[in-house]
C-alpha cells in the first residue's frame, strides 16, 4: 500500500514538475532501464549517477524505473533469447572475449543473457519511450494538468517533508 | 531559454551516497562474502560447507578462510576435510578481470573424516552436485550383485509352487491357440485350392475319350478334343502350383509351432531356475561367493571416486569454446552466463599451487606429519595446458591410520580426458561392514587399503581396482536372538577359522555399463565346504524341483506337443493325397492324348485342313 502511495506520489509530482516534458521523458527513458534490467550490476549504479548528474527529471527517472520493473520481469524470457543469441554469435564472439579479459568489464555481468538483453532491449526501446513520455507529459499538462494542481489531494502531497527533498533534484 | 545539462549541485549529494554505500561494504562485505562462499561451495560440491569466519585483507589480495568444514556427502555425520585455517593469495590483475586465481593456498589443522556435531544437510535441488549424486546411486543400481542365501536345509524339502507363476504354462496355452489358428488356415488353404473341381472335369474329359474313337472324330473332332486335353492339363498344372505353395506354407507354419515347441522346452529352464530361486539353493560358484560378500561395498567405494571424477569433468571441462553455465539467484530471472576464454590470459579459476606441510604433536587422532600439493586446479584446463596434479600423504606411526598416500591426475588440456586416483593407505583400522543378506559382520581389523581408479573420455573407459588386505579379521554374527541354521554354521565355522582377508575388487567397462569382478580368499573356502556338504542336498533340491516343474507344466505341454504333430502329420497326409490324385489323372489324361495324337508329341500341332 505504501509502494502504491509512493508511486502515485511519484507520478503526481513527476507530471507536474517544472521540468520541461522533455526533462521529464528523459528521466523515464534513463530510468526504465533500472526497471527493464536486474537492478543489482554495475551498470545501473552509473545509470543512477547519470539520473542524479544530468539536468533530467529524477522523479521521472523514479516514475520509468517503478513502472518498467514488471515489464523487465515478464519479459525476462525474451531478453533471455535475445542475450543467448548475442553471446552465441560467432562474430561478437571476438568482442565478448575481449570484455571478458578488459579489468572491472567482467564486473558488469554482460556475459550474462538476461543482463545482455535486458540492456539491449533497453537500448532499442530508450528512444519509443522518450518521445512517446514527452508526448503524453505534455497532453496531461495541457488537459487536466491544471485541475489536478488546484487539487487538495496534489496540495496535501506537495506539502509532504518528502517532497521537500525532491525539489533538491528538480530539474532547473 | 537555455537548458543546463549537468546539474552540478548533485555531486555532493552523490558523493555522500557513495561514501556510504563504501561504508556498507566495509561492514558487510565479509559477512556476504562468507555467506557466499558457504552457499557457493554447497554448490559446487554438492556437500555442505562451512566456514567459521571470513576475512578480507584488500591490500594483499588475500583471504583468510577460518574453521573449514566440508561435509562428505556419502556420509554427513562426517567431515570430509576440516581445516582450522586457509589462507589464500589471489592474484590482483585475475581480481580486476573477475578471475580468481590463487596464486599460493597455505593451510593449518588439517583433519580427515572428523566427525560433525551436527548432522549435515542433503544438497537438494536442480543443481549440477545433487544430480550427480543421484546418478551415482542409480550408477551402482547397474550392477547385478548377487545376493548369499543360506536357506536351512529344511525348507528345501517343500516347495509351494503356483502354476500361474509358470512360464511354459503360459507360453504352452499360447501355443496351443497358435495351433488351432494353423489348423483353421489348413483347412482353409486346402479349400481354396479347389482340386476336386479340376478332378472332376479331368476324370469326365478323361471318361468321354476314352469311349471316343479319334478315327470317327474327324480333322476337327480330334483337333477340339486334343485343345480340351491340353486346357485341362494346364489347369491341373496350375492345381499342382498351388498345392506346392500350400505345401510350403504348412511346412512353414509347422516350423512355426516346432519353435514354439523349443521355446517350450526353454521356458521350462527358466521356470526350473524360478523354482529354484524360491528354494533359495546356496550357490557354489566361487566368483558369486566374492561378490556376495564384498560387490556392495566394493561399489561403494568406485561410487565415491566416480563422483568426484564426475564434477571434475563438469567444472574443468577441455576446450576453450564459450560455456553456459547457470546464472546467479536474484528475483529475476536466472538466465546463462558464458565464459569467453582467451589464450594467454587467466581462467575463471586456477589455484596455481597449493601447498600443505605441517606436523600435529601429541597423541590425538589427529597426530603426525601431513603434506600435501595441489598443482594446476583450473576451470579453463586448456588455458592452463597441463594436467592438474593432487597430492598428499600423512604419516602418523600408531595412530588410527599409519600412512595416507593419495595421488591424483586431472588431465582435460584435451578432449580425450583422463582422471586418475590412486590412494594407499597403511596401517589403518578398515571400517567393518556387514555381510548382505546374511547375519555376519566382518570387523577388518588394521590393514592395508588400495583404490585406484581412471575414468577415460569422460567414462567411455573405466577401470578401478579396490583392495584391502588384514591379518587380524574377526567376525561377528548377529541372528537377532534366533540360532543359526545348518548352512550358516557351515559358513560361519569356514569363516569364523580365518584370521585373514584379502579382497580384490576390479572394475571394468564403462559408466553405461559397468563390470565388476570381486575375488577374495573366503571364496573357494567357503565354496568347497558348500559343495562337500550341501552338494548332494541341494542335488537332491534341484531334483524336486525338476519334478515339481514337470509335474506342472506336463499337463499343458504334452497335448500342445501331440496337437502340433497332429496338425503336421495331417497337413503332409491331406498334401500327399491332392498330389496322387492329381498325378493319377494327369497320367490318365496323357494316355488319351497320346492315343489321339497317334504317338505324335504332345503339343504338336496338327495342320488345319481347309474345307
Amino acid at each position: 500500500m505504501l509502494t502504491l502511495l509512493k508511486l502515485i506520489q511519484s507520478i503526481i509530482k513527476t507530471l507536474h514538475s517544472e521540468g520541461t516534458p522533455g526533462q521529464v521523458a528523459a528521466g523515464m527513458a534513463i530510468g526504465s532501464v533500472l526497471g527493464l534490467t536486474p537492478l543489482l550490476n554495475f551498470h545501473n549504479l552509473v545509470i543512477f549517477s547519470l539520473v542524479v548528474l544530468l539536468n533530467v527529471s529524477f522523479g521521472g527517472a523514479m516514475l520509468g524505473w517503478a513502472l518498467f520493473v514488471p515489464l523487465g520481469f515478464l519479459l525476462d524470457p525474451v531478453f533471455h533469447a535475445v542475450g543467448l543469441q548475442l553471446l552465441q554469435a560467432p562474430s561478437l564472439r571476438p568482442l565478448w572475449t575481449a570484455m571478458t579479459n578488459t579489468p572491472l568489464v567482467p564486473y558488469t555481468n554482460f556475459n550474462n543473457t538476461v543482463v545482455l538483453g535486458s540492456f539491449v532491449g533497453w537500448l532499442v526501446l530508450a528512444v519509443p519511450i522518450f518521445f512517446a513520455a514527452r508526448y503524453g507529459v505534455a497532453r496531461y499538462r495541457a488537459t487536466i494538468g491544471e485541475r489536478v494542481r488546484r487539487s487538495r489531494f496534489y496540495k496535501a502531497i506537495t506539502a509532504s517533508q518528502a517532497y521537500n527533498w525532491y525539489r533538491m533534484f528538480r530539474p532547473n | 531559454m537555455r537548458i543546463k545539462i549537468f546539474r552540478w549541485k548533485a555531486i555532493g549529494p552523490l558523493l555522500v551516497l557513495f561514501t556510504i554505500l563504501a561504508v556498507l561494504v566495509v561492514i558487510f562485505a565479509e559477512p556476504i562474502a562468507k555467506d557466499t562462499t558457504e552457499e557457493a561451495g554447497t554448490e559446487l560440491l554438492g556437500t555442505q560447507v562451512d566456514i567459521g569466519k571470513l576475512d578480507l585483507h584488500p591490500r594483499e589480495a588475500a583471504v583468510n578462510l577460518s574453521r573449514l568444514q566440508i561435509a562428505d556427502p556419502f556420509a554427513l555425520t562426517q567431515n570430509l576435510l576440516e581445516a582450522d585455517d586457509i589462507r589464500l593469495k589471489l592474484n590482483p590483475e585475475a581480481l580486476a578481470e573477475k578471475k580468481l586465481v590463487i596464486e599460493r593456498l597455505s593451510l593449518s589443522g588439517m583433519r580427515f573424516g572428523t566427525e560433525r556435531k551436527t548432522p549435515a544437510r542433503r544438497v537438494e535441488g536442480g543443481g549440477f552436485a545433487p544430480k550427480i549424486l543421484q546418478a551415482v546411486d542409480q550408477w551402482t543400481k547397474k550392477f547385478d550383485v548377487p545376493l548369499l542365501s543360506l536357506t536351512p536345509i529344511d525348507t528345501i524339502r517343500q516347495l509351494a509352487l503356483d502354476p500361474t507363476q509358470l512360464t511354459t504354462i503360459r507360453e504352452a496355452e499360447a501355443l496351443l491357440a497358435r495351433t488351432d489358428s494353423t489348423r483353421k488356415a489348413l483347412d482353409q488353404g486346402f479349400q481354396q485350392l479347389n482340386i476336386s473341381g479340376t478332378l472332376d472335369s479331368a476324370r469326365a474329359l478323361v471318361q468321354r475319350l476314352s469311349s471316343a474313337d479319334p478315327k470317327k472324330l474327324g480333322l476337327d473332332g480330334t483337333r477340339q478334343a486334343i485343345q480340351s486335353v491340353e486346357e485341362t492339363l494346364r489347369q491341373i498344372d496350375a492345381a499342382k502350383k498351388r498345392l506346392e505353395a500350400l505345401e510350403r506354407n504348412t511346412r512353414t507354419g509347422i516350423q512355426l509351432l516346432g519353435q514354439g515347441t523349443q521355446l517350450l522346452d526353454q521356458a521350462r529352464q527358466k521356470d526350473f531356475a524360478f523354482a529354484k530361486s524360491l528354494l533359495k539353493l546356496p550357490s557354489f560358484s566361487a566368483p558369486d561367493i566374492g561378490s556376495a560378500f564384498f560387490g556392495k561395498v566394493s561399489i561403494e567405494r568406485f561410487k565415491e571416486a566416480l563422483y568426484w571424477a564426475e564434477l571434475a569433468q563438469q567444472y574443468m571441462p577441455p576446450g576453450l569454446l564459450p560455456r553456459p553455465a547457470a546464472g546467479p539467484q536474484r528475483l529475476r530471472a536466472a538466465g546463462a552466463t558464458l565464459e569467453f576464454p582467451k589464450e594467454k590470459e587467466f581462467p575463471r579459476f586456477l589455484l596455481e599451487q597449493g601447498h600443505l606441510d605441517f606436523s600435529i604433536g601429541g597423541t590425538s587422532a589427529a597426530q603426525g606429519a601431513y603434506q600435501a600439493t595441489v598443482r594446476g586446479l583450473t576451470s579453463t584446463p586448456t588455458l592452463y595446458g597441463r594436467p592438474a596434479a593432487i597430492k598428499a600423504s600423512r604419516r602418523a606411526a600408531g595412530s588410527a591410520i599409519a600412512e595416507i598416500d593419495v595421488d591424483a591426475t586431472i588431465d582435460h588440456v584435451t578432449a580425450r580426458t583422463r582422471d586418475a586416483a590412486t590412494a594407499r593407505l597403511r596401517g589403518i583400522k578398515l571400517p567393518s561392514f556387514d555381510i548382505p543378506g546374511i547375519p555376519f559382520r566382518v570387523v577388518p581389523g588394521t590393514g592395508t587399503s588400495s583404490l585406484d581408479f581412471t575414468m577415460l573420455g569422460g567414462g567411455a573407459q573405466l577401470s578401478g581396482r579396490w583392495a584391502i588386505h588384514s591379518q587380524q579379521v574377526s567376525w561377528a554374527v548377529d541372528t537377532a536372538g534366533r540360532s543359526m541354521n545348518d548352512i550358516e554354521r557351515l559358513v560361519w565355522r569356514v569363516v569364523s577359522g580365518l584370521k585373514e582377508l584379502e579382497v580384490v575388487a576390479e572394475l571394468s567397462g564403462s559408466v553405461g555399463s559397468p563390470k565388476l569382478s570381486v575375488s577374495s580368499n573366503l571364496d573357494k573356502a567357503i565354496a568347497q565346504r558348500l559343495q562337500a556338504v550341501m552338494g548332494e542336498e541341494v542335488a537332491r533340491a534341484e531334483r524336486l524341483v525338476r519334478a515339481k516343474v514337470d509335474s506342472l507344466v506336463s499337463d499343458k505341454v504334452e497335448p500342445v506337443k501331440r496337437q502340433i504333430a497332429s496338425v503336421q502329420a495331417e497337413a503332409t497326409k491331406r498334401v500327399e493325397s491332392e498330389r496322387q490324385r492329381l498325378d493319377q489323372v494327369e497320367q490318365q489324361l496323357q494316355a488319351e492324348l497320346k492315343r489321339l495324337t497317334g504317338g505324335l508329341v504332345p503339343g504338336f500341332e496338327l495342320p488345319k485342313i481347309k474345307p
